[in-house]
C-alpha cells in the first residue's frame, strides 16, 4: 500500500499537468501557421487587439512612451487597435521567452541584440521599404539590421536613433582666459574639445593647479568607450563589414596607436580609472566639477543634467535659475581630433578624425506575435517624423531619419552626418559579438593598472608590447568563439 | 585565592564583552553605511565624504513608495511577502516533517535516500535551471506567483539534513512512552515532538523567509512581468546611479526580517 | 534481489486466475476478493496511465530518441520541434513509466498477498485499516510523498536533463529552433584532448578546494564560537548583541556583495582612507590582486554565512545536557577542556550535516566572486579568472559562451569527483553512522 498513494498523486498530478500544457503548446503553434515571409504581412490590419510593446526604461520614465502610445492608440482607435506597455525587462531575451509565448509583439533594443534575434528567426523580416520613414534612414543604418539567408537579404529591424560615446563637459569649468589662451585657432571652440593633445594639456593643468580635480575622466575598462581609440588607427571588430568572426581586428593597422593613447590619458587620471568607479561616479563628480569632461553616450544627458540642476541647487540658486544654468554648461559634443602619431604629448600634430563604437537602435517585430500587421502599423507610426521629433525632445536622443537631423541641426545633424561618413563603427549583428567584451575588458583594464605600476613591473612601455597585448585579446576572443565550437 | 578567581573572572568578563562589541561592530557597520546611504539626498554614493554621505534626506525613501511608474517597489514588495510567506509556510512543513520521520523511522530507503539527498545538493544548481524553466513553460507556470512558491517549497526539504541533525538529539524515550499510553506516530509527533523542536522550527521557517527575498536567479527566470517582480529582481533592474534607491529598497527588505 | 523476484514469479505462476485477471486488468483481483476501493484506485491508475501514454507518453518517448525531425521555422510558418523541450518531456515519460510498472508491480504483490491471507483462512486488511496505518507505523509514507515528489521534479529531473544533455551538442549555435542531436561521448572527448582545459581545470580545482575547506572552517569556527560567546553566562543584553549579526543576515546576499565591492572599489570608501591619509590606493579586487581578492571574498563570505550558523548553533546549544558540564566543573575541567570534550563533541555532532552543507555551499558559491570580481579573463586560465571557481567557470562557459554541452560534461566530471569526496566523508561521519549517540 505504501507506494500507492503516492503514485497515484503523481499520475493524477501528472496528467492535470500535461492536459494543462497540452492546450498552450497548440495556441502558440497556431500563431505562426500559415504566414509564408511574404504573407505575414498582407497589410490587413487585425482588428481590436492589444499589442505588448516592449520599450527602454528611460523612454518610460521620461514619459516618452506613455505619449507614443497615447498618440498610437488615438490614431488606431477606428480599427480597435491598442498598444500597452508590454511591463517587461529591458534587456529580456526574446530567444528564450517568445517561442513559449511570454515575449513582446514589437521590441526597442539595440541592433546587435536585434540581430541576435534575427539568426535564430525570432523576428521577422520586415516590408521596410513600405515604411513612411524608409527613404528618410540612411543606407549605414538599415545594414545595421539585414541579415543573410539563404542568399537573400533581408531588413530586420526599424532604427530609430544612433547611439555613439559623446563628450560632455561643464563650460563654466573652462579656464578664464580660455578665449584666449585655448583657443588658438579662433573659432570660438574651446580647443581641448577640438583635439585630443590640448585635452590631455588641459588635464594635467587642471591638476596641478588643484590636486583635488581632474581634467578628462573615464573607466577604460568598457569596450564600449576605449576601442574607438583602436578604430581611429586602422583598428576593426571583424573582418568582411563586420561579418566574418574569423578575422578580429583589434590589433590591425595601427591600432596599439589608439591603446598607447589610452594609456596616457590614463596617466592624467587616478587609480579610479581601473575599475568602474568612473563611470558610475562621472554623473555626480561632473557636477561638482571634481572632473572637466568624461564620455558617455547620448541617452545619459538627462542624468548630468539633473545631478547638475541639484548641484546648482546646492549652491543656493533656485530651481529655474539652477536648470537654466545647467542648460547653458553642460555640454554634450562629438569627441575630438586624435594626433596621428598616437603621442598625445607632440607639438603641433597632425590631426586624424575620432572614430567611436556605436549602434543603431530601433524596433522589431517578435516572430511569435499573432498581430504582425498591427505591430507594423505600430512602428511605422513610431518613426515617424512627429514621434522622433517628440522621441528627440523628451529623450534627447541622436535621430536616425534625415529629415529630423536636419531640421534639429546642431549635434543630431552631426551625428547623423558622423555616421554616414563611417566615423560611427556600428557594432556587428552577429552573435559572437557577445564574445568580445570580457576579453576587451580585460585588456583595458590591465592597461589602465600599467599607468600605475611602478616602471620595474610596468607591461605596456612602447608600441610593440602594446600591439602583442591586443594580439592577445584578440587570441582571447578567437578562442572563445572557436575552441568549443 | 578567592580574589585571584574574581579577577579572573571580571578579566573574562572584559573580554567577552570586548569582543563582542568589536563582533558587533563588524557586523553593525556595513549595515549602518547601507542605512545611512539610504538616507542620502544626493542619489550617487560617491557623493560621499568617506564613508557616509554628507546631505540626508528622506526623500529617496518617499521616492521608493510613491514614484512607481518605473520601479513599483511596494508592488514588489507584497510580491515577495507573499512568495516568502507562502514557501515559508509550506517549506517549514515539509522540512520540519521530512527531517522528522528521516530521523524518527527506520525503512529501507532511508540511508540510499539521505546520500542521495546529499550528492544531490553539489550539483551546481544554475545548470538545471533551463530545465526548470523548460518545465515551467510546459506546466504554464510562468508568470505565476505560486509557481515561485512551488519551486521554492519543493526544493526546502533537501536541507532537511540541519532538522534531522536537531532531532537526533532530542531523546527517543519520549516516544516510547507515549507509544505505551496509546499514542500513533502522528500523533507523538503533533503533541510531543513538535513542542519541542521549537528553535529548529524558527530556524528553518527563518531561512526559508528570507531566501525568496534575495533569490533573484529563479524569480528572474519565471516572472516576466514587471509587477510580478520580486524585490530582489527589481533591485537589481535599478539603474546604477540610483544607489541609494537601491539602498533604501534593501534596508526595507531587512524589515520583516528583522521583526521575526 | 533477483532470487526474490523468481521467486514472486513462481508465486504469481501458482496462483489462481483472479490475480492473473489482476496482471492485464489492474486492481481486477483486489475487487474480485472484495477490496473494492483499492482496487479501483489501481483500476483508475491503470486506466489514467494509457490515457497519458496515448496522448503523449509514446509521442514523448519516441522524441525523446529523435530529439526532433523538422526545423521549426517562423518566417516560414513551420511550427517545428524544439528539441529541448523533447528532451525534457521523453525524461518526464520515462519517468512516468518507471513509476507505473511500481504501482503494476505493487498491484500484483498485493493481489498475491489478499490470496494468501484469504487462503491461509484469515481476513486481509480493510481499506480503512490500511489507510490508518498510515498515520502510525507508516506514518513516514504520507509525510515523504509529498517531499520525495517534489524533489523528484524539481531536482532530479534537471539533472538528469543536464547529465543527459551533456551527450548532445546543444549549445554554441545549435540551440533551438535548430535541431538538437545526440552526439555520444564527443564533448568528454573535446575536453579531455584540448590541451588549454586541463590546466585552467586543475588550477581551479585546486583554490576551489582550498576555498572551500578554508572558508568553511572559518565560517563554522567563527559562527559557534560567536554562538558559545552570546551564550556565556556572564553576557548581559544577549538579545542585545545577538541583534547585530542577525541584522546582517537580513540583508540580502547580493546586495551585502554589491556594497562590500563598492567598499573595495578604487573610488570605494576604504580607499578614499587610504588616499585621505595620504597612501596610495589599493587595488584590492583589480586584475593583480590575487590573492588579496581570495582574502577579502573568505572573509566576505564570512560576514554573510558567520549569523545563520551561530543562530542554528544556538538553537543547538540549548539542547545541550548541563548535567555534564556541572559533573566536569566539579571534576576540575578548565573551560577549555570543557569546550573540547563536551561542547566541541556535540556540536560536531549535531551539526555535521550543516558544516557538510556549508562545504557543499562553500564549493559551489557562484554569488560571491561573480558579484566582487566578475567580468575578467586572466592569463593562463581558459576563460577564467583567478579567483574564479569552478561554478564560476561553468557559468563562463555555459551561461556566457553558450557552451551548454560542455558545461554540462564538465558539471557532470565535477559532480562525480565532488559526491565521491563527501559521501565518502558523510557516510564515515558519526551523525551517519551513529545516529543515536547523543540520544
Amino acid at each position: 500500500m505504501k507506494r500507492k498513494i503516492a503514485m497515484a498523486l503523481v499520475a493524477v498530478m501528472s496528467l492535470s499537468l500535461l492536459n494543462g500544457c497540452g492546450g498552450d503548446a497548440k495556441k502558440s503553434d497556431s500563431a505562426s501557421e500559415g504566414a509564408a515571409t511574404s504573407g505575414i504581412f498582407s497589410g490587413e490590419l487585425e482588428e481590436n487587439v492589444t499589442i505588448q510593446v516592449l520599450e527602454n526604461d528611460t523612454a518610460i520614465s521620461k514619459g516618452y512612451f506613455s505619449q507614443l502610445i497615447e498618440a498610437f492608440n488615438k490614431e488606431y482607435e477606428q480599427y480597435g487597435i491598442t498598444a500597452v506597455d508590454a511591463n517587461m525587462d529591458q534587456y529580456l531575451d526574446l530567444a528564450n521567452d517568445g517561442p513559449y509565448g511570454y515575449g513582446p509583439d514589437v521590441l526597442y533594443q539595440a541592433n546587435d541584440v536585434i540581430m541576435q534575434y534575427a539568426q535564430g528567426k525570432h523576428i521577422l523580416p520586415l516590408p521596410v521599404e513600405k515604411l513612411d520613414s524608409y527613404s528618410q534612414i540612411p543606407e549605414a543604418a538599415w545594414q545595421a539590421y539585414m541579415v543573410s539567408v539563404d542568399g537573400n537579404t533581408y531588413t530586420c529591424g526599424v532604427p530609430v536613433n544612433v547611439q555613439a560615446p559623446m563628450l560632455y563637459y561643464r563650460k563654466d569649468l573652462l579656464p578664464e582666459d580660455w578665449k584666449e589662451s585655448w583657443d588658438a585657432n579662433s573659432n570660438d571652440i574651446p580647443d581641448m574639445i577640438e583635439d585630443w593633445k590640448n585635452m590631455y594639456d588641459f588635464s594635467v593643468q587642471r591638476h596641478q593647479e588643484n590636486p583635488s580635480q581632474y581634467g578628462y575622466m573615464k573607466s577604460l575598462y568598457d569596450v564600449y568607450f576605449s576601442s574607438g581609440f583602436l578604430f581611429s588607427y586602422g583598428g576593426y571588430i571583424f573582418g568582411d563589414n563586420n561579418t566574418n568572426p574569423e578575422d578580429i581586428g583589434f590589433a590591425a593597422g595601427d591600432s596599439a596607436k589608439g591603446a598607447w593613447i589610452l594609456s596616457q590619458l590614463a596617466g592624467i587620471m587616478n587609480e579610479d580609472c581601473i575599475d568602474d568607479t568612473i563611470t558610475t561616479n562621472a554623473y555626480s563628480k561632473l557636477a561638482d566639477g571634481t572632473y572637466f569632461a568624461t564620455l558617455s553616450t547620448p541617452d545619459t544627458y538627462s542624468t548630468f543634467y539633473d545631478e547638475l540642476v541639484n548641484e546648482y541647487v546646492g549652491q543656493g540658486l533656485n530651481q529655474e535659475e539652477a536648470q537654466k544654468k545647467a542648460e547653458e554648461n553642460l555640454v554634450m559634443t562629438g569627441l575630438p581630433k586624435l594626433p596621428e602619431s598616437g603621442n598625445l604629448t607632440e607639438d603641433n600634430p597632425k590631426l586624424v578624425d575620432s572614430k567611436t563604437m556605436g549602434g543603431v537602435n530601433g524596433y522589431a517585430i517578435s516572430s511569435y506575435t499573432k498581430y504582425p500587421n498591427a505591430c507594423l502599423a505600430f512602428v511605422n507610426f513610431a518613426t515617424s517624423y512627429e514621434m522622433i521629433m517628440l522621441r528627440n525632445e523628451t529623450l534627447g536622443i541622436a535621430p536616425a531619419r534625415e529629415d529630423v537631423a536636419s531640421d534639429l541641426g546642431g549635434l543630431s545633424e552631426a551625428m547623423y552626418e558622423e555616421l554616414d561618413k563611417g566615423n560611427i563603427v556600428l557594432m556587428p549583428s552577429i552573435k559572437e559579438v557577445s564574445q568580445i567584451w570580457t576579453p576587451g575588458q580585460t585588456f583595458f583594464t590591465d592597461l589602465a593598472k600599467d599607468a600605475f605600476r611602478s616602471e620595474a613591473e610596468k607591461k605596456y612601455k612602447d608600441l610593440d608590447s602594446m600591439e602583442a597585448g591586443l594580439e592577445d585579446m584578440c587570441n582571447q576572443i578567437h578562442d572563445a568563439i572557436y575552441t568549443l565550437e | 585565592m578567592m580574589k585571584k578567581h574574581s579577577f579572573g573572572k571580571a578579566f573574562d568578563v572584559a573580554w567577552t564583552y570586548a569582543l563582542l562589541i568589536v563582533v558587533g561592530f563588524i557586523f553593525f557597520f556595513p549595515c549602518l553605511w547601507i542605512v545611512l546611504a539610504s538616507f542620502s539626498k544626493s542619489g550617487s554614493i560617491y557623493s560621499f565624504e568617506g564613508f557616509f554621505p554628507t546631505t540626508y534626506s528622506i526623500d529617496t525613501f518617499k521616492k521608493l513608495f510613491t514614484d512607481t511608474t518605473m520601479y513599483n517597489y511596494p508592488r514588489w514588495f507584497f510580491n515577495t511577502l507573499f512568495v516568502a510567506a507562502g514557501s515559508c509556510i509550506l517549506g517549514t512543513f515539509l522540512t520540519i516533517l521530512t527531517a522528522y520521520t528521516m530521523s524518527r523511522f527506520e525503512f529501507r530507503a532511508r540511508k540510499p535516500m539521505m546520500k542521495t539527498t546529499m550528492v544531490l545538493g553539489m550539483f551546481p544548481s544554475f545548470m538545471g535551471m533551463t530545465a526548470v524553466y523548460i518545465l515551467m513553460t510546459q506546466f504554464g507556470l510562468i508568470n505565476q506567483i505560486w509557481g515561485l512558491i512551488l519551486i521554492y517549497a519543493a526544493g526546502a526539504p533537501m536541507g532537511y539534513l540541519t532538522q534531522k541533525g536537531f532531532f537526533d538529539t532530542i531523546p527517543k524515550a519520549i516516544d516510547e512512552a507515549a507509544k505505551i499510553d496509546g499514542a500513533n506516530s502522528a500523533q507523538i509527533f503533533w503533541k510531543i515532538n513538535l513542542p519541542l523542536s521549537k528553535p529548529i522550527i524558527v530556524y528553518t521557517a527563518l531561512t526559508s523567509f528570507t531566501w525568496p527575498w534575495s533569490d533573484f536567479i529563479l524569480p528572474k527566470l519565471l516572472l516576466k512581468e514587471k509587477d510580478l517582480y520580486t524585490v530582489a529582481v527589481g533591485l537589481m533592474s535599478l539603474d546604477e546611479t540610483e544607489f541609494s534607491r537601491f539602498a533604501a529598497g534593501s534596508v526595507f527588505i531587512a524589515v520583516p526580517i528583522v521583526i521575526l | 534481489m533477483l532470487e526474490g523476484f523468481k521467486n514472486y514469479i513462481g508465486v504469481f505462476k501458482n496462483s489462481s486466475w483472479r490475480v492473473k485477471l489482476s496482471a492485464l486488468i489492474m486492481g481486477s483481483g483486489q475487487i474480485i476478493y472484495g477490496r473494492i476501493a483499492k482496487g479501483l484506485i489501481y483500476l483508475f491508475m491503470e486506466i489514467a496511465f494509457l490515457f497519458y501514454m496515448i496522448a503523449r507518453g509514446f509521442k514523448d518517448i519516441k522524441g525523446f530518441f529523435t530529439l526532433g525531425t523538422q526545423k521549426a521555422d517562423a518566417w516560414l510558418g513551420i511550427a517545428g520541434d524544439n528539441s529541448v523541450v523533447m528532451l525534457l518531456m521523453g525524461i518526464f515519460a520515462w519517468i512516468i513509466v518507471a513509476l507505473f510498472i511500481g504501482v503494476y508491480i505493487s498491484n500484483i504483490k498485493d493481489a498475491i498477498n489478499i490470496e494468501n491471507t484469504i487462503i491461509s483462512g484469515k481476513h486481509p486488511k480493510a481499506f480503512i485499516e490500511e489507510l490508518k496505518e498510515l498515520i502510525d507505523r507508516k506514518f513516514y509514507v504520507t509525510v515523504l510523498v509529498l517531499p520525495v515528489i517534489g524533489i523528484c521534479v524539481f531536482n532530479i529531473l534537471p539533472i538528469i536533463f543536464m547529465i543527459l544533455i551533456s551527450f548532445t551538442n546543444y549549445g554554441g549555435s545549435t540551440v533551438p529552433p535548430e535541431l538538437v542531436d545526440w552526439v555520444g561521448l564527443d564533448n568528454f572527448k573535446k575536453i579531455l584532448t584540448l590541451s588549454k582545459f586541463a590546466p585552467t581545470f586543475i588550477r581551479i580545482l585546486g583554490w576551489n578546494i582550498l576555498w572551500a575547506v578554508v572558508s568553511t572552517t572559518l565560517n563554522y569556527f567563527a559562527g559557534i564560537g560567536l554562538a558559545l560567546l552570546l551564550n556565556k553566562d556572564c553576557v548581559k543584553g544577549k538579545a542585545f548583541f545577538r541583534a547585530f549579526p542577525i541584522l546582517a543576515y537580513a540583508i540580502p546576499g547580493f546586495i551585502t556583495l554589491l556594497a562590500f565591492k563598492f567598499m573595495f572599489s578604487y573610488g570605494g570608501p576604504v580607499n578614499q582612507m587610504i588616499r585621505n591619509a595620504g597612501g596610495t590606493p589599493i587595488g584590492f579586487l583589480d586584475l593583480d590582486a590575487k590573492w588579496i581578492a581570495r582574502l577579502i571574498g573568505l572573509l566576505v563570505n564570512c560576514w554573510i554565512s558567520v549569523p545563520s550558523i551561530m543562530l542554528l548553533a544556538t538553537g543547538h546549544l540549548s539542547n545541550r545536557d548541563m548535567s555534564l558540564y556541572e559533573a566536569a566543573r566539579i571534576d576540575g575541567a578548565t573551560p577549555f577542556q570543557q569546550f573540547k570534550k563536551l561542547t566541541l563533541p556535540f556540536m560536531l555532532f549535531a551539526t555535521m550535516p550543516v558544516l557538510l552543507g556549508q562545504f557543499i555551499g562553500n564549493f559551489n558559491n557562484f554569488g560571491i566572486f561573480y558579484f566582487l570580481r566578475g567580468g575578467l579573463y586572466l592569463d593562463g586560465y581558459f576563460l577564467a579568472s583567478d579567483t574564479d571557481l569552478l561554478i564560476n567557470w561553468l557559468y563562463n562557459l555555459s551561461i556566457d559562451n553558450n557552451y551548454y554541452c560542455i558545461g554540462a560534461a564538465i558539471s557532470l566530471i565535477i559532480f562525480i569527483i565532488t559526491s565521491v569526496i563527501s559521501l565518502a566523508v558523510y557516510v564515515n561521519s558519526p551523525s551517519f553512522k551513529e545516529e543515536d549517540t547523543f540520544q
